[in-house]
Order: C-alpha cells, then sequence, then structure tokens
C-alpha cells in the first residue's frame, strides 16, 4: 500500500470574478519510506499540494476540490474533519521554509516540542516530554539537547531551529514527512548539513517524505523519485537519476538550464513562457502512477 | 542581578530623571502664566500691604533659581506647601482627591483589559463572520467619541430613563465609611460592610465605563489587527499543520504575541485616563483629582498646580514602568536583551 496516493487532484479558488483554477488534475503516489520530490517554480502548485494533504485547504469556503487524495489507503475527503485533524502531527507532519519564523517566539522549544508530543500521546507530563524531547534533540546532533530546550528559538541560529524543526517534525513517528522547502531561508553549509540529517533521519525512521523545493542540486541529492510541476500540470516524472541525465519535457529542460553553473557562464537565459512547456506529461518508464485499486 | 530587576532598576532611575525636569517645567509655567496668585488668593478688598506681605511668605519677588531650590528643598521633606484655594497642605488635598480618581481609573482600566483584549480577540478568531463584524461596529463608536459623551448618554440613559444606576457620587449618603486607605470598594470592605460595598459598586460602574468605552475600543481593535496579522505568520500554520486545537492557537499561540504592541498601548491609554477622568469626574459628580485640578489651574493656586501635576506624572511613569515590566514578562526578547547590556 502507498503512503500516498493523488489521482487527478483539481483544486479552484473561488474569488469574486469567478474560479481560479490551481491545480488541473495531478496524479502522485509515494510508496512506504520513498523519497519524492515535487520540483517547480513559485506558483505552480506545490505548496497547496501539501497543504491538501494535510487537510488544511478542505475546510475554507472558497475551495473547490475534486479527485482522489489518498493516505495510507484512506480517502481523505470521506474522513470526517476530526478524523483528518487526528491524523496532522501525529501520522504526517511538516517542515517549512524557514525554521526560526515557524516556532513560535513567545515560548521556549520545549513548551513547543511538549504541545507536539503531546498530539500523539495526550497525557505526557513535561518531564516526559523532556526526556523524549532531548533524545529527540540528540538525534539530530544537538550537543547540549537540555540548554536548547530552554532556549527561545531567537537565541537559537537558523541552524539549530532547523534540527529542532527536524526532530519535533518526526518526534511522533509520522508516516509521511512535508518538507516544504526545508531549510531555503538558511545559508548553502547549513542547508547542505541539515538536508543530511533530515536524509539520516528519514531512512532511520523509514519515513516516506514529500520533499516540495525548486532547487535541483538539493532534489538530486534527497530525492529518489521527481515529479515536474508546471502551473498545476505533471509536466514529467521519473526516477531522480534518469530525470537528471535525460530530461525529456521542454519545462524541465528548461528548469535544468536555469541553474546557474558555478564555472561561471553568466546568468542563464530562459524563455518566460512557452507553449511547449504545456506539452503532455513525460513518464519514464516504469514509473506511471499504479494503476487500478481505485 | 536578574534581567527584570535590572531592567525595573533602570526604569525607575530614567523616571527619576523624568520627574525632576516636569517639576522644573511645570514650577516655570505656573509663574510664567499671567495673574498675581496673591492677589488672586486674597480677593479684590485686599489691602497692598497683604499682598506684599503674601507674596513675601510664598517667596514669590524672590529669583526663580531660588524659589525652585525653595520647593526642592520643601519636597525632600514631603511638604508641597499650602494651598491657597482650600487653606489646607496640599498633600492633604492630593490624599483626599487622588484615591477617588485612582479608584475611578483603576476599575476603568480592568474593564479595558477585561472587555477590550477578549472582544480582540473574538473578533479576529471569527475574523469576517457576524461576530466580527459587530465587534468592529461598536468599538468604532467607541473610539469616535470622547469619554464625557459617553458619560452623559450613559447617564442619560442608565441612570435617568431607565434609572439602573445611580446618577452621581460614589456612594449613598445612608452609608459612613472611615478612610482608611481612601479607596471606597477596600474601605467598605475592610468595614466589612458589604452591602455598602455593593452600593460604591453600583455607583462605579456607569462613570468607569463611560471613561473606559474608548479605551476598551482601542484595544480591542488594535488586539484584533495584531491577531489578524499574527494568524498569517508561519508560526501559526506549523501549529495548524501539527493539528493543535484551534482554541490553543488562538488564545496561546497566536493572542500571547499580539499581546505585545497591544499592552504598549493599553498602557498609554490608562495613564491618559488620569487626565480625561476630570469630564468624567464633572458629569458625575465625581468628587476626584482632576477635578481639583482644574479648580485650583483657574485660582492660579501655584502649589496646588505644581503638586497636581507632579502626582499625575508620577502616576503616568509609574504605570509605564508597570507596562514595561509586564512587556518584558511576554516577550522573552526584552527580557534577554537587559542581560547583554
Amino acid at each position: 500500500m502507498n503512503t500516498l496516493r493523488i489521482r487527478d487532484l483539481t483544486l479552484g479558488f473561488k474569488g469574486w470574478s469567478g474560479t481560479v483554477e490551481v491545480l488541473h488534475g495531478i496524479s502522485l503516489h509515494i510508496g512506504r519510506g520513498e523519497r519524492v520530490a515535487l520540483v517547480g517554480e513559485s506558483g505552480s502548485g506545490k505548496s497547496v499540494t501539501a497543504r491538501i494533504v494535510l487537510g488544511l485547504l478542505q475546510s475554507l469556503r472558497s475551495t473547490r476540490l475534486s479527485g482522489l487524495v489518498e493516505f495510507e489507503g484512506r480517502d481523505l475527503s470521506k474522513l470526517s474533519e476530526r478524523e483528518r485533524h487526528a491524523l496532522r502531527g501525529t501520522k504526517m507532519s511538516m517542515i517549512f521554509q524557514d525554521p526560526t519564523s515557524s516556532l513560535n517566539p513567545v515560548y521556549p522549544i520545549l513548551t513547543q516540542f511538549h504541545e507536539v508530543l503531546r498530539r500523539a500521546d495526550p497525557a505526557i507530563n513535561l518531564t516526559g516530554a523532556r526526556a523524549r524531547a532531548e533524545k529527540a534533540l540528540a538525534d539530530v546532533s544537538i550537543t547540549d539537547p537540555s540548554r536548547a530546550l530552554d532556549s527561545y528559538p531567537f537565541q537559537l541560529s537558523g541552524g539549530m531551529n532547523q534540527r529542532v524543526m527536524i526532530a519535533m517534525a518526526l518526534a511522533n513517528d509520522p508516516s509521511l514527512l512535508i518538507a516544504d522547502e526545508p531549510g531555503t531561508a538558511l545559508d548553502v553549509t547549513v542547508q547542505a548539513q541539515t538536508l543530511r540529517l533530515m536524509r539520516e533521519q528519514v531512512e532511520r525512521h523509514g519515513t516516506s517524505v514529500l520533499f516540495i523545493s525548486h532547487n535541483l542540486g538539493v532534489v538530486r541529492e534527497f530525492a529518489d523519485r521527481v515529479y515536474v510541476i508546471y502551473k498545476g500540470r505533471i509536466a514529467e516524472q521519473g526516477p531522480t537519476a534518469a530525470l537528471f541525465e535525460d530530461p525529456r519535457h521542454p519545462y524541465t529542460r528548461a528548469l535544468l538550464d536555469a541553474v546557474p553553473r558555478i564555472t561561471g557562464d553568466g546568468i542563464p537565459e530562459i524563455e518566460d513562457a512557452s507553449d511547449a512547456y504545456f506539452a503532455p506529461t513525460e513518464v519514464h518508464e516504469g514509473y506511471g502512477e499504479p494503476e487500478g485499486a481505485a | 542581578m536578574p534581567p527584570v530587576l535590572r531592567l525595573l532598576a533602570k526604569r525607575l532611575g530614567t523616571s527619576l530623571i523624568v520627574l525632576i525636569g516636569v517639576s522644573l517645567l511645570i514650577f516655570a509655567i505656573a509663574r510664567v502664566i499671567p495673574g498675581d496668585p496673591a492677589r488672586i488668593a486674597l480677593g479684590p478688598n485686599a489691602t497692598a500691604e497683604a499682598i506684599a506681605a503674601l507674596r513675601e511668605r510664598l517667596h514669590l519677588d524672590d529669583p526663580f533659581v531660588l524659589q525652585y531650590g525653595y520647593f526642592l528643598a520643601d519636597l525632600a521633606r514631603g511638604d508641597l506647601g499650602i494651598s491657597l484655594y482650600t487653606n489646607r497642605p496640599v498633600t492633604r488635598d492630593i490624599a483626599d482627591y487622588l484615591p477617588a480618581t485612582l479608584e475611578l481609573v483603576i476599575v476603568s482600566g480592568i474593564m479595558m483589559v477585561a472587555l477590550g483584549l477578549p472582544l480582540g480577540v473574538l473578533s479576529a478568531r471569527y475574523r469576517g463572520s457576524w461576530i466580527d463584524h459587530v465587534v468592529r461596529m461598536v468599538t468604532l463608536l467607541g473610539v469616535s467619541a470622547p469619554s464625557f459623551v459617553w458619560a452623559v448618554i450613559l447617564m442619560l440613559v442608565f441612570a435617568f430613563y431607565l434609572p439602573l444606576f445611580p446618577i452621581a457620587g460614589r456612594i449613598s449618603d445612608s452609608y459612613t465609611i472611615s478612610s482608611v486607605t481612601g479607596f471606597l470598594l477596600v474601605d467598605t470592605l475592610i468595614a466589612g460592610d458589604v452591602k455598602a460595598f455593593g452600593n460604591a459598586a453600583w455607583h462605579i460602574v456607569l462613570p468607569a465605563f463611560a471613561l473606559a468605552l474608548s479605551g476598551i475600543a482601542q484595544a480591542a481593535r488594535l488586539t484584533r489587527s495584531n491577531m489578524v496579522e499574527t494568524y498569517e505568520r508561519p508560526y501559526i500554520e506549523m501549529a495548524k499543520s501539527y493539528g493543535f486545537p484551534e482554541k490553543r492557537i488562538a488564545w496561546r499561540y497566536a493572542f500571547k504575541p499580539s499581546l505585545i504592541p497591544s499592552m504598549t498601548i493599553i498602557g498609554l491609554d490608562f495613564a491618559a485616563m488620569l487626565g480625561n477622568a476630570f469630564l468624567v469626574e464633572a458629569v458625575f459628580a465625581w468628587p476626584g483629582l482632576s477635578r481639583y485640578g482644574v479648580a485650583v489651574i483657574l485660582r492660579k493656586d501655584l502649589n496646588a498646580i505644581v503638586g497636581t501635576v507632579l502626582i499625575i506624572s508620577a502616576m503616568f511613569l509609574i504605570v509605564n514602568v508597570i507596562v514595561d515590566l509586564l512587556i518584558a514578562f511576554i516577550n522573552p526578547r526584552i527580557r534577554y536583551s537587559q542581560r547583554a547590556s
């Protein structure tokens, strides 16, 4: 059974001047323990997809959704708001772009960790939370977990906060971790360190990951499979190595060309938009969506 | 020294400097405005000798610096001089009138926090709903009319047309309460007279509410807009994505950070009420310091003017110190920055 299966998902937001279509029928799946990247430019629909999986958009009145989102074999649209809420923070969790601003500035780390742990174990007290949090922070190579727990987010570096976020995200052993542009706000060396750490941790926990990014370098190092998304449509999908070696879709090629080289060939020129970007989805052999079992 | 104590010491130090500046300023202004205090005090039929004698006694013919020196020396002994208006020591007058004003302002301040903040939180949490619209309408009314207008309206509606509340005064004449603190709400409890306490509380509701209304509205509007902004912050999205309960998100994760800017304004509003209290005191015949202050200014009663202004400034500064401490208590960044400096 796949951890996550999305089929023909469309999303629109109803506004004053009619409905704005954001997703035009995307399909993807994440197997158990698999790391899957969703790559695209800003506004392509990556982040809203993550929020639909978390069930955060369903309660908005302006949301128009269709298609199937299945988490561990359960159709999310058939779950009540309460049941969807029960999954958040326990079975699925999320890591955000900027760790420092994602932590509440007026509470020490321990208080926030306690709140996270309480999602899975409502009876846990502060002492119990402290013990578990210290262990979780030690796992992400924080040298003095006790001191970190008593600190406020502004007293820790961005890299430390990112480690705290990773530890929090995995504290309740979720089956799906959604990482929305993790560490984009950090500088590159710290980003690399924390990504390596995240990778070690998800491998150890056997967590499936939906990795959302626009950074192709990071994706190449982190993901097993890649979906390239452009304006709410999947442009290309396949295993990471094959996709990078043999990009078939015009948009994927443009995206790869857009990365500035360290050799100094100047800032690459790419077309803003092109009809070719709307070409049908390219699927690498054997990496299409699983059929049947709807 | 713990950071909070260090902050307290620092704020008290600057407050003292401000207070000295205020005393110098008000001392000078009171002497610059036209009119001879001695002549006003003694009336139109006084002889030139009597006036000269009083001027001598008040040191009015001495150079300004010397006058200020006398004043400071007296002040150090806790003596603010004799009021020419009441012929009593200014400190006695202030001791008589200040508790009534403070009682009114404190009850108003409590109303401001206890009504304003929850209204703002409700409005922000259910923004766009009818609750939000009602709160915003009512608070707009609250901020757009001054407190004396509300005092008159509330008095007309709830004391005259619907006689639910007493029309004026601090307590019904049938009660005699011996003054211990000067706060009737406290003194009645000290006397163990629950009925008198109820009566005093019943008297204070309308004036305090009239005085608090614009503050309540201000606090609610500010809390709402701060919270709406806080709701857009990544840490709220993080709290939602982890499924923290909505109610906890509103009260802990959004409210506490939003409280920091609100507190500053509430503190300023609270201190400003000491001055605004005058019109409300006038409408409700409340025997407070603001009314006394205006009476002595009209009489050019130098000692009483300086004393009143000094006391109100001191209250203002004390409130500000308290607000600073509260903010430091809520905002760890301020608390810890004191350690670094």
